[in-house]
């Protein structure tokens, strides 16, 4: 290690005995936190009766891919749900982080008489909300929203939490300085906007895109309450209705019972993790997308001045 | 100044959706009354089917001609019911009729959710009142009044306990001593000596024989015998620490899951991995459950068929309060519970599509009916007008009669206790049942320890004052009959 | 009212920008906010729609909070979501900013693009699933913990009736689903961070640890600041499947287990009353509202800048 000599060391980059101590402390964290994942994956490939004998195993006694062929067995569902999942997911990114950086940027801008109303009026709904059924009442009576798409996305639009940190973001990051030149050389305030602010601020960008499509990605409770049409079920809502369903099952074995074949299609356990599988997987590969930008955030940031 | 702007746009913005809102609201009161065909707005529990706009075709060509009215019926999945139908009811959301039960029926009727159709069952649904069996309908009067069609099958609840009849005959037992609970030790014994693989006791919850007010966790019950005037907690009583007791000592013995008390296993039972289990019978059930477990089960009463309060109320068809139209509702709840042919369409499908009938009346289902229309039989009307399957004993439905008709009524049947006054306490009583029934009914725990300890809490928490409340209530209502 | 006229023309790109999200939370936060005078009514239904009912409905006063007050249990599980949230909020910050500051100092690049994919992976799997992990550790029958125990020769422990592991793990658990998510927020802050102070603080000879305490935790600041009050904010809410789902509803571990969401889920199970679930919602609100007023107020008394408003 001394045989490096400070001389050689780049005084930006951490010591290499220190990199490698947080290499590996961070390498734990890694695993602890993707493990379950793998896990699942395992669980997803082990035999029915296998679970069933020696409950979730690392290394199951008999591995299967019954629970893959049961979802292939149901692809028509799964398919118009991944297509009702990705649909949802990347028109309501779009709107959500259009909105929200709009908003953001106006109440971040020193100019602007009436900020500080505007922030009030944002950061309020943090911490009082409606409540479900009035806002039942708004989306399925006022708008009629109900079985429409629209139920799944506009009422996860605006988030108030991600508009304050947009805020920080912009108030931090956009200096008045570039953008008093811009004004100086005429560009309009729009023009600014998509001009000079939004590529400026695409690691911020990145980040509540990020929020927001697994936001809707994740979403099921929006399905639960406005949709009946099997067509606009949604990925996770479909994996929360065989849980729910499951859990009706428990509680009322008596019905359960008596007519079997109505819940004789239920999945097991394997499939349900097969489920978790394919409903994480897309997002998990997406992920890599948005990190590009925040790496190139890091380019930015040198030359910005 | 500032302040006042955003004011200004708020209430620009509110006036004018609430404007909108109201302009829709006129345009949808549309009753039917002047010749129209009306169009009745169905909600009911069960996994959407894909075939349930083809068989609603059939039935809307079939009611249009004989009540003018069309129905359009959404199912709501099993596990977003509850949720669900909640908000739905809440919000005021304008349909027709809704499926209810239990508790929740209770409650909504109590809350103003539902039509009372006393008057009605005398005019739109005077067929269906002959039909449906006297007790059902007296059974589920919330303050006198009847709020919703209730199923016509079993009325009584009968528990019992069922066995793996292969395992039965294997070592001989002679099943014909089970009464109680306590019976049941030296088959366990045998059981779990001789069987690793199987698990002597799927987990159930030891049965008390008590007439509960709410539920059997709730410490609010009525005993079937003896003085059945007095309202108690059971958990007091010396019957309960007996038969806890006996399940803890089953629970040692390894007789139960270890983790009885936290499991979420809903034993299926076409996995034969288990001895006895505990559950509600009606007649010929140990047909059904041998027919779907493809081994033989044989049960044993544990209780005399009962009458209660859950039993009349296990499926109710009732008729929100923001229907445009509850006259054409009833007609049509009449109608579904008198004609055999609307019957039989809403709960099979279409013959020669979901199934088949040959001379004698006796239906087979076709793939169609599972794969594309399943829907719950149990929720959705009279039983007694149901095609029987080829494997259906013939006298099936007399044996239902039968069975309702032998059934003791239990004291608080049709006693709906109104909550209101004792809302606090009650909430944090089901706090303190939930900390403490599961881990005791299932054995987990030794009684003598956590029995008291469980009802010293409950006192704490205003047991006495509930019990008052539900004893002034219940002997009003005794004075009323 | 001609300055009015004058001020709004002055700010018309501004308020152009923020008016399709100003309808946005009219409609979807304010509209639905008359809701709470439930919390103060006993809800019953009208067959004229919700207003009719919210209007006709009986006032109660303050009936329906008492049950969150009336019993020990009540104070149990007020001190429950209190001490929790405490920890969350404490060890969340640490853990997240350290986690940040080391996955941004990480030589190697791609090493630490794959950490901060793996880190994030907790967030997306719901209590649900997560409660079936701690299950195959911590289960009596075939969990891996148990195995371990004897394979060392201690006894089993029955985890899901042994109140005294609980909180522990109930922290772990969160740590564990929220870390990554917090590092996220704060890895992207830092990326964000102009270059050029960086720069400067190594002419002068700064070391790592130095560049680290005195311009990215400065620049952090004010996010963490800002997350911490809402956080605060949050006091009084709790993450409902971390507490329900992850103990399995086992009553042996309520007295470390309850806190105020599980508590009203629990209590109206079979009451069903929407007054009463209203109040307890209104109840956190407030309470909420009131803490985040008190530590803005003391932000801002130590550093006017970083104080959220």
């Amino acid at each position: 290690m001394k045989t490096m000599g400070k001389k050689y060391r780049d005084p930006q980059r951490l010591h290499p005995v220190v990199n490698i101590i947080v290499t590996v402390l961070l390498g734990i964290l890694a695993i602890a936190c993707i493990f379950p994942f793998i896990y699942v994956v395992i669980i997803s490939l082990t035999s029915e009766q296998s679970i069933v004998k020696n409950g979730f195993q690392l290394i199951p006694e008999a591995w299967s891919s019954d629970a893959y062929q049961y979802l292939w067995s149901m692809r028509g569902q799964l398919f118009r749900s991944y297509g009702v999942s990705i649909f949802v997911t990347v028109v309501g990114t779009a709107i959500s982080v259009l909105m929200i950086t709009f908003y953001a940027y106006a109440i971040s801008r020193p100019q602007f008489q009436y900020r500080r109303f505007f922030t009030m009026l944002a950061f309020f709904t943090m911490l009082f909300s409606g409540g479900l059924v009035p806002m039942y009442i708004v989306v399925t009576q006022f708008l009629e929203l109900k079985d429409t798409v629209w139920a799944l996305i506009l009422p996860l639009t605006m988030n108030a939490f991600y508009i304050i940190i947009m805020r920080t973001f912009f108030m931090k990051s956009v200096s008045e300085s570039i953008l008093e030149s811009a004004r100086i050389d005429g560009a309009s305030e729009w023009r600014i906007f998509f001009q000079i602010i939004f590529p400026l601020s695409l690691p911020g960008i990145a980040t509540i895109a990020l929020f927001s499509t697994l936001g809707y990605w994740n979403d099921w409770f929006q399905a639960l309450l406005y949709i009946n049409d099997p067509n606009l079920v949604p990925l996770q809502s479909l994996l929360m209705k065989i849980e729910a369903n499951l859990e009706f099952m428990r509680e009322n074995m008596d019905v359960a019972n008596m007519q079997q074949s109505l819940f004789s299609t239920i999945p097991q356990e394997s499939a349900k993790m097969a489920m978790v599988v394919i409903a994480t997987l897309p997002i998990a590969v997406s992920y890599p997308f948005f990190q590009k930008y925040f790496i190139s955030g890091l380019t930015i940031g040198g030359v910005k001045e | 100044m500032k302040k006042k702007l955003g004011f200004l746009l708020a209430l620009f913005v509110v006036i004018g959706f609430i404007l909108t809102a109201c302009g829709d609201e006129e345009s949808t009161a549309d009753n039917g009354s002047d010749g129209e065909t009306y169009e009745i707005k169905w909600y009911t529990v069960g996994t959407p089917q894909p075939d349930t706009e083809k068989v609603f075709e059939e039935v809307n060509d079939y009611i249009k001609d004989k009540i003018n009215a069309t129905v359009k019926m959404t199912q709501i999945d099993w596990g977003d019911w509850d949720q669900k139908s909640q908000v739905m009811i809440n919000s005021g959301e304008p349909f027709d009729i809704i499926f209810t039960n239990g508790t929740n029926y209770i409650q909504n009727a109590q809350k103003g959710a539902f039509v009372a159709i006393d008057d009605m069952l005398d005019e739109e649904g005077k067929e269906l009142k002959e039909e449906i069996n006297p007790t059902l309908l007296e059974g589920i009067k919330v303050d006198g009044k009847i709020y919703g069609v209730p199923s016509n099958k079993e009325a009584a609840r009968q528990t019992v306990y069922s066995f793996n009849k292969r395992l039965v005959d294997k070592y001989d037992f002679d099943l014909s001593k089970v009464k109680r609970l306590e019976d049941l030790e030296p088959m366990l014994k045998v059981i779990k000596e001789n069987e690793p693989n199987i698990t002597p006791m799927a987990t159930f919850n030891a049965y008390l024989p008590y007439d509960y007010i709410f539920n059997n966790e709730m410490p609010f019950a009525i005993p079937f015998e003896g003085n059945t005037d007095e309202v108690i907690n059971h958990f007091e009583s010396d019957l309960t620490m007996e038969t806890y007791k006996t399940m803890h000592q089953y629970f040692n013995a390894g007789y139960l899951k270890q983790d009885a008390a936290t499991s979420k296993d809903s034993w299926p039972m076409d996995v034969e991995n288990w001895f006895v289990r505990m559950g509600d019978t009606q007649p010929y059930a140990d047909l059904v459950w041998s027919r779907a477990a493809k081994y033989e089960i044989v049960s044993v009463p544990a209780e005399q068929p009962v009458t209660i309060n859950d039993s009349v109320s296990g499926a109710i068809q009732a008729i929100s309060t923001t229907s445009d139209n509850p006259e054409k509702a009833m007609e049509f709840l009449n109608l579904l519970n008198t004609d055999p042919y609307l019957r039989n369409l809403v709960d099979k499908g279409i013959e020669d599509v979901h199934y088949t009938k040959n001379e004698d009346d006796v239906i087979e289902d076709l793939p169609a009916r599972i794969e594309r229309y399943n829907v719950p039989t149990y929720s959705l009307g009279n039983h007694f007008i149901l095609y029987l399957y080829e494997n259906d004993p013939k006298d099936k439905w007399e044996k239902f009669q039968e069975f309702n008709d032998s059934a003791m009524e239990a004291p608080t049947l049709g006693f709906h206790f109104n909550s209101d006054p004792i809302r606090t306490e009650l909430a944090a009583i089901t706090n303190i049942s939930n900390e403490f029934y599961p881990a005791l009914a299932t054995g987990s725990v030794d009684p003598e320890e956590y029995l008291p300890k469980f009802n010293k809490k409950l006192k704490e928490a205003g047991l006495d004052k509930v019990i008052q409340e539900i004893q002034s209530q219940f002997d009003e209502w005794k004075a009323t009959e | 009212m001609k300055k009015i006229a004058r001020d709004i023309y002055t700010n018309r790109t501004w308020l152009l920008m923020v008016l399709p999200g100003t309808i946005w939370l009219l409609i979807f936060a304010y509209l639905p906010m008359f809701g709470q005078v439930l919390a103060f009514k006993k809800f019953r239904i009208d067959p004229d729609g919700f207003f009719a009912s919210v209007i006709n409905s009986e006032w109660v006063g303050f009936d329906n909070f008492k049950y969150l007050f009336s019993t020990d249990d009540a104070w149990i599980i007020t001190r429950n979501t209190l001490v929790y949230n405490t920890i969350f909020i404490v060890l969340g910050l640490v853990f997240a900013v350290a986690t940040a500051i080391l996955l941004s100092e990480m030589l190697s690049k791609k090493l630490s693009k794959f950490y901060q994919t793996s880190i994030l992976f907790p967030h997306f799997i719901s209590w649900v699933i997560g409660s079936y992990f701690v299950f195959t550790f911590l289960s009596a029958d075939y969990g891996l913990l148990n195995y371990i125990l004897e394979w060392f020769n201690i006894d089993p422990v029955a985890w899901y009736s042994e109140p005294k592991y609980w909180p522990f793990i109930i922290v772990f658990m969160s740590l564990w689903k929220g870390v990554g998510y917090g590092s996220i927020v704060y890895l992207a802050s830092i990326v964000g961070i102009d270059r050029t102070y960086y720069e400067a603080a190594m002419i002068d000879g700064a070391s790592k640890w130095n560049q680290i305490k005195n311009i990215t935790i400065p620049m952090l600041k004010p996010l963490m600041i800002i997350l911490t009050i809402m956080n605060i904010g949050k006091i009084f809410n709790s993450d409902f499947g971390l507490f329900y789902q992850v103990p399995r509803d086992s009553g042996a571990l309520y007295s470390v287990t309850n806190v105020i969401d599980t508590f009203v889920y629990r209590g109206l199970m079979n009451l069903g009353d929407i007054g009463m679930s209203t109040a307890a919602g209104l109840y956190q609100s407030v309470v909420g509202f009131v803490l985040v007023i008190i530590t803005n107020y003391i932000v801002r008394k130590i550093d006017e800048e970083s104080a959220l408003f």
